[in-house]
């Protein structure tokens, strides 16, 4: 390659794509999945907000992003899964239209990455409060808690809620 | 990808919310939230991704929300939480109304070089991002925001609107409409269609002369003419990276590479028909075409051979 073309993701995309794709191919067992996902990871790098240099382990960096979105899209496959079994057991005039269904597929991932790490009560409490609408000495009398501590489930699950939104 | 915000903010911003929705605010409280978001852009950053969360659980029906999520790699049953029945409370009204200047009618008129790339932020917090040789004019209403796009390629990231009715976003070209229902895509309009990728959320594509249109959503493509729209694809990245100045190609043919290059050079860029469909990968930067050039030229058995500056040809080696 010519020297005067010192762009650093030419460089990289030279020299890693090939290795990326197979360690990718080896991962999943599929060609076309990895060549999707080596493309992802280097339009990842090209588009991640501040992107000056690649540090001196690419290679890490590069596994590290692909690492990320493969486990982005077996999480996304697993909210779809539960999307498709509920909506399997609703009556037919309750199904989202087409229209409506990548929205509240969308929602609901977002919901799920940000519920993803509470632990069982508050994430509990807070869907009780944010789905079913009840109000706060409800979800306490269901819970057989206080009220006081109803409000710091509340408080903890919109604090992880606004750090991840 | 977000800004970040810090924690304390956050961490009021909770705080907030619990009391608002505990039932138990008053009308003071009400004030003083209003207040707080007026301290700094973090604190408003904070309120609206507030706004947004809350907007998420009432983008779901209940109904299939708490299924879902149980279905979700988690054993636990919610148990009697079920018996206890549905009860809904009043949804986003509880909350507070948006608090926003008058809304003003602002128009513009937008031009790009070849070669040049320009970001606009409009007032309502949408992103453009107009690429190469493009021309635009910005009407937004009271009714409605709307990009017409003339000559070029454009790619919006939308915001939630802030005026305090929903205003539609559209983006206009000779062919038709494009209609944001989501918010990260981009059209570029051609001589006998336009085209459209969405990028995240969805777009409803509504040519002139047709009674209806098609929704893209994210991840897919498609064109449309002015009666007729095109076959869904899977989104191609590769074209849309020129957001980053950079053409990242997969398997895409020489010819159409070099079509794609053409766009960010002045003159004509074409090459033999012996090499035209030559399978390309790798990464070319748009604002300097002349090392995407020398790049083909190191990688393939092609060489580049230029009269003048101008009519560039390249040839088999």
């Amino acid at each position: 390659m010519s020297s005067s073309l010192n762009l650093p993701i030419q460089d990289l995309y030279c020299e890693h794509h090939g290795w990326l794709y197979r360690w990718l191919d080896r991962k999943l067992g599929n060609a076309n999945d990895a060549a999707d996902l080596a493309h992802d990871t280097f339009m990842r790098l090209l588009t991640r907000p501040g992107s000056g240099g690649f540090g001196s382990e690419p290679r890490a960096l590069l596994t590290h992003i692909a690492k990320g979105l493969m486990i982005d899209s077996w999480r996304r496959q697993e909210v779809e899964r539960a999307y498709l079994e509920t909506i399997a057991h609703l009556p037919e005039q309750q199904v989202p239209s087409p229209e409506t269904r990548w929205l509240i597929l969308e929602a609901l991932y977002r919901i799920e990455a940000m519920l993803r790490d509470l632990p069982e009560k508050t994430r509990q409490a807070f869907l009780m409060a944010q789905i079913d609408g009840l109000t706060y000495q409800q979800i306490a009398d269901e819970l057989k808690v206080s009220l006081v501590s109803v409000k710091r489930y509340m408080r903890d699950a919109f604090l992880a809620c606004l750090s991840v939104a | 990808m977000n800004p970040s915000i810090d924690p304390l903010i956050l961490g009021e911003a909770a705080d907030w919310m619990v009391q608002l929705q505990s039932g138990s605010a008053t009308d003071e409280d009400r004030r003083a939230i209003a207040q707080w978001q007026g301290r700094s852009a973090q604190h408003a950053q904070a309120w609206q991704r507030a706004q947004a969360v809350l907007g998420d659980f009432n983008s779901v029906p209940a109904s299939i929300a708490g299924d879902t999520l149980k279905r979700i790699g988690r054993k636990k049953s919610l148990g009697r939480r079920q018996a206890l029945g549905l009860l809904l409370l009043a949804g986003p009204a509880t909350w507070l109304a948006w608090q926003q200047k008058p809304w003003q009618a602002w128009t513009a008129d937008q031009h790009t070089a070849i070669g040049e790339q320009r970001n606009l932020t409009l007032p309502d917090g949408t992103r453009l991002l107009i690429n190469t040789a493009s021309s635009l004019n910005i009407a937004f209403t009271d009714q409605v925001r709307r990009i017409d796009l003339l000559q070029g390629e454009v790619m919006i990231t939308t915001a939630k609107d802030p005026a305090p009715t929903h205003r539609a976003f559209i983006v206009q070209t000779r062919h038709g409409t494009a209609r944001a229902l989501g918010t990260h895509f981009s059209v570029r309009v051609g001589e006998h269609s336009s085209r459209v990728a969405v990028l995240e959320g969805a777009v409803e594509m509504l040519p002139a002369r047709a009674s209806r249109g098609l929704i893209l959503k994210a991840g897919e493509q498609s064109a449309f003419g002015s009666d007729s729209v095109a076959a869904v694809a899977p989104l191609d990245s590769s074209a849309l990276t020129w957001e980053n100045g950079m053409l990242l190609a997969q398997h895409m043919r020489l010819a159409d590479l070099l079509d794609e290059l053409g766009r960010y050079r002045r003159g004509v860029l074409r090459c033999h028909a012996s090499v035209a469909g030559l399978s390309v990968s790798g990464a070319f930067p748009l604002r300097e075409t002349d090392a995407s050039l020398r790049l083909l030229q190191d990688t393939l058995p092609v060489k580049v051979s230029s009269l003048t500056g101008y009519w560039v040809t390249l040839e088999p080696r």
